[in-house]
């Protein structure tokens, strides 16, 4: 009963993420092609710059341009072949480096950008939590009061002033990492790591401080409530200790909407950080999409939006399916 | 036995103690349910709160103590205000007004129950051997063992209030304070939990404290019965008597306000509402709304004192009668 029940469910579950997916595809594959930007007009002006050719040379490169593209036929015929394409994650070439693939100069920056924002995601979801926990549970002392303040200020700290701040005071001032990043990848793997982690450490932290000042927050108000609630009332006096208090009953009452929380922001970790990208010099999707975006490399916008709107609602789907198994009073209808 | 000497506890508030609990000098016997009664902010709750030792800012004791003696499992023990914590659920325990709320929502109620064995108790039997016999313990209380495996949410809140009591009780404690055990719950069920505590009580021949408003609940389980005003007590005695033969005046009109199968007479209340405690009057703090009252009940405060045999009361009009 209850297994037909959830699978149900799951069936209706996977349909709409199939739905937001494909919705969310479609929408990003006929939104750039109303820019007023034109991939193939700004090849051949680009071309023209440099030497000058024939009419109707012009007119056979925009053809052959359109055809390796994929930008031939009409917008229907181009959506059913970008489709055709996408399932085999072949979203044709990049116009901007053509005739590199698209998809392999995104599974080319891919792996820095997923490594640096899950690593910053998981630490400060789990720093902000635990400190959003302590300063929740024990509000009356001293600590819990400074760590809460600490997280006050730091929470509206704009990202680009904090990592402007900390690239001076850690690049300028003490030059203790490279101010922007430069990963070796061609002196073997000792080199290619120390260089990651060296570029990586700044971006890093910058991401995690601002990231938790939210976390804390928002774990404190939730631990605070917990912490009034009768059945903690309760349990103190039925002498349990308070250390066994504070996990199997605030805690654990207090991360349940936590972890739907985290598992959204684990979505995001594949949109890229274009903020940080930007400031650290860091390479990663985030300026991929930005430099796709603004010379209309239609086929390099596709890839990456289309990894970031499958990893958001895998990351929702995922979300709706781990609840019942922290909260037992929710249920697969 | 519970020695409540001349005990006077006090909520500390900015605009200075309110004394919730004034001079309260009576004796709990072993093998009893004593009821607290009296309308509500008459300080029965803090009283109770005072006997299990919860003295959390702002509730603080002024003046006197509370004196637990008794055995459990032969063994004597004493114990005494500031020292109660340490025997909870050992030899005291407690029973929240019926609620939802009281058993953490997302934990299996077993658990709940092996989180609230005293520490000195753990290894002396295997979880295993403990949830067996709390599954016979229920079985005892007419609920399912399988209710062990139940999350709170899944149990009516019949169910709820059997499983707390069972969880107030599974350890066996000398001593059970009980705060409105059953307000929250309609009658039918009211009248099962209160059979219920009273079975316990008849069985394990413990001492039984139930604070309740409700002087329905005090009449079909008490056998003693305190009644409370505005933080003091007002009469003390055996229930029956109590309600047969009331001998202060607050306790005839709480009792005469009582409908009664087969009376169709209007029913009426005491006109009036207590004293504010933050600054009580003078004399007895029930001159005010007592129909009696003479001159001197609105100067001197009345002695609570036997008034005939185990019958307490503070009312000056009883002066004549001898103790």
């Amino acid at each position: 009963m209850r297994r037909v029940r959830f699978g149900k469910y799951l069936a209706g579950r996977l349909l709409s993420w199939f739905m937001v997916i494909f919705i969310g595809i479609t929408f990003m594959f006929f939104i750039p092609r109303f820019f007023p930007a034109d991939p193939v007009e700004g090849m051949i002006a680009k071309i023209l710059s440099m030497t000058s050719l024939p009419e109707d040379q012009v007119v056979y490169i925009r053809e052959s341009l359109r055809m390796q593209y994929g930008l031939q036929g009409t917008l229907w015929q181009q959506y059913l072949g970008f489709l055709k394409g996408a399932v085999r994650l072949d979203f044709g070439p990049s116009l901007m480096n053509f005739p590199t693939d698209a998809s392999s100069i995104v599974m080319r920056y891919l792996p820095y950008t997923v490594g640096l924002s899950l690593v910053t995601t998981v630490v400060a979801w789990t720093l902000g939590n635990l400190i959003g926990m302590l300063a929740g549970f024990r509000k009356n002392k001293k600590s819990s009061v400074v760590l809460e303040y600490i997280a006050i200020f730091i929470y509206p700290i704009p990202y680009f002033i904090l990592a402007l701040v900390v690239q001076i005071l850690f690049c300028f001032v003490w030059r203790i990492f490279p101010l922007t990043a430069t990963i070796v990848l061609n002196q073997g793997a000792a080199r290619f790591w120390e260089t990651l982690l060296r570029s990586s450490i700044l971006p890093a932290c910058t991401m995690v401080v601002v990231g938790f000042g939210w976390w804390v927050i928002s774990m404190k108000a939730m631990s605070e409530n917990t912490a009034e609630e009768e059945y903690v009332r309760f349990a103190r006096l039925r002498g349990i200790r308070e250390g066994k208090i504070a996990t199997s009953y605030v805690f654990r009452n207090s991360i349940i909407p936590q972890v739907s929380g985290l598992s959204i922001s684990l979505g995001g970790v594949f949109g890229g950080a274009l903020m940080t990208e930007i400031i650290f010099q860091y390479p990663g999707v985030g300026q991929l999409v930005q430099k796709a975006i603004t010379q209309a490399d239609y086929n390099m916008i596709m890839a990456t939006v289309s990894i970031s709107i499958v990893s958001i609602s895998t990351a929702t789907l995922a979300a709706d399916l781990i609840y019942p198994l922290i909260d037992p009073r929710i249920r697969f209808q | 036995m519970i020695k409540v000497d001349h005990l006077t506890a006090s909520y500390k508030t900015l605009d200075g103690n309110v004394v919730a609990v004034e001079d309260a000098n009576f004796e709990i016997r072993d093998n009893e349910i004593f009821g607290v009664a009296g309308e509500s902010g008459c300080g029965k709750s803090t009283l109770l709160k005072v006997l299990y030792d919860i003295l959390d800012f702002p509730l603080q004791v002024d003046a006197g103590r509370v004196l637990f003696t008794g055995e459990k499992n032969g063994q004597p023990f004493s114990l005494e205000t500031g020292g109660v914590r340490k025997a909870w659920w050992n030899h005291i325990s407690y029973v929240p007004q019926a609620a939802m709320s009281v058993l953490n929502p997302i934990a299996r109620l077993k658990n709940q129950f092996l989180d609230s064995i005293p520490p000195e108790d753990r290894g002396r039997e295997t979880k295993e051997q403990t949830l067996d016999r709390v599954r016979a313990y229920l079985e005892e209380l007419n609920l399912s063992s399988e209710t062990l495996d139940a999350y709170p949410f899944q149990l009516s809140g019949g169910m709820r209030q059997r499983a707390i009591i069972a969880l107030a009780t599974f350890m066996h404690p000398s001593v059970i304070l009980a705060d409105e055990p059953t307000t929250a719950l309609d009658v039918v069920v009211q009248r099962g939990i209160l059979m219920l505590l009273m079975k316990l009580q008849k069985a394990s021949r413990n001492t039984m404290v139930l604070v309740s408003h409700d002087l329905g609940v005090h009449y079909q389980i008490t056998d003693r019965i305190g009644i409370m005003y505005s933080g003091r007590m007002m009469e003390i005695g055996k229930t029956v008597d109590l309600f047969q033969n009331p001998k202060h005046p607050y306790t005839a009109m709480l009792i005469d306000a009582l409908p009664r199968v087969g009376d169709k007479r209007q029913r009426v209340g005491i006109p009036g509402s207590p004293p504010p405690l933050r600054n009580p009057p003078p004399g007895c703090r029930f001159a005010a709304r007592c129909p009696k009252a003479k001159d001197v009940c609105r100067h001197d405060a009345p002695a609570f004192r036997e008034v005939s045999q185990g019958r307490y009361a503070a009312c000056h009009l009883l002066e004549g009668e001898d103790a």
